[in-house]
């Protein structure tokens, strides 16, 4: 039998032309956790964020909410940003919420391109998406997706 | 509001009959359809097989990854293993979503052994799950400061001296 499940399910909506807004779900044999988080797309800075913390191993955890406030101003385009957050936001509050932010910092690019083919599919359904994807990977040297 | 982007992925660690532990990760979304497997052998905890399918729309860098995963057969996970993945799977000509497979793969092992010890805290009394936490504590000093709950000013770690 399967002894360990962990999930994860990251969301992305679009809700104005400068955002991206997150919706992250860990859920696993021991931990489930949601963080919601807006990140500014022109520089990956995180502009707010709020955790929920649903199913954790002892009274102090929740501790950890509050801690999330200090990932505001930390950028997923800076260096070591995945470090910082799991210094900060990890050990400092909870690991757990540090995953969910690190994953939702790993689908930015792939939520900018998945809208840009979107788009492109609209005006054009026939369009060679396996070129588009490298072209558009080509045009935006900030993406970490290469 | 529509997604405009959804990801779903899940690791699952599944004990065999010959001792070792087969762990399954795999992602899809919008753009990427990735398996991993890995075998991972106890008690050094060993990842001795590895395999990678990536399918849907792979980015061209990516598509050495079957042949990447298996830099890292021989690996144990302990420490020093993030710096030992990076250094085969990152970098300009690695596949990060391999790292993170490999890196996720490797914490759901450590989780699966954890599990039993959390599951044995629940129908305590709160001063017999205090008890056994600060025992916890003694045995896996790695856990000190690792998280808000055992920081110093933490209720769980008064009266602890470390």
């Amino acid at each position: 039998m399967i002894t360990l499940n962990r999930s994860q399910v990251i969301g992305a909506e679009f809700p104005d032309e400068d955002t991206v807004r997150f919706n992250g779900i860990q859920d696993d044999h021991i931990y489930s956790m949601e963080i919601n988080m807006d990140v500014r797309i022109a520089d990956g800075e995180i502009l707010a964020i709020e955790g929920i913390m649903k199913r954790y191993t002892n009274f102090v955890c929740p501790e950890a909410i509050p801690v999330l406030q200090t990932a505001v101003g930390v950028s997923l385009r800076e260096d070591g940003w995945e470090r910082r957050i799991m210094k900060e936001i990890g050990r400092k509050g909870c690991e757990h919420f540090a995953e969910i932010i690190i994953e939702c910092g790993h689908c930015f690019d792939q939520a900018r391109l998945s809208k840009a083919l979107w788009e492109a599919l609209e005006k054009d359904p026939g369009i060679d998406q396996e070129q588009f994807i490298q072209t558009w990977i080509d045009e935006h040297p900030e993406n970490q997706l290469a | 509001m529509t997604i405009r982007f959804l990801r779903n992925k899940v690791v699952e660690v599944e004990p065999q009959p010959d001792g070792s532990l087969a762990v399954s990760w795999r992602l899809t979304d919008d753009l990427l359809k990735v398996e991993v497997n890995l075998k991972v052998q106890p008690p050094d905890l060993e990842i001795v097989a590895t395999e990678a399918k990536l399918e849907r729309l792979v980015p061209k860098a990516w598509q050495s990854a079957p042949e990447l995963i298996k830099k890292v057969e021989g690996v144990r996970i302990g420490a020093g293993l993030r710096k030992i993945v990076q250094g085969f799977l990152g970098g300009e000509k690695g596949c990060p979503v391999l790292a993170h497979a490999a890196l996720e793969s490797s914490n759901a092992v450590i989780l699966n052994f954890t599990r039993p010890g959390v599951q044995m805290l629940e129908g305590l009394k709160d001063d017999e799950k205090l008890s056994l936490t600060r025992e916890m504590l003694k045995s896996n000093p790695r856990l000190i400061r690792s998280c808000v709950a055992f920081q110093d000013d933490s209720p769980i770690m008064q009266g602890l001296d470390f």
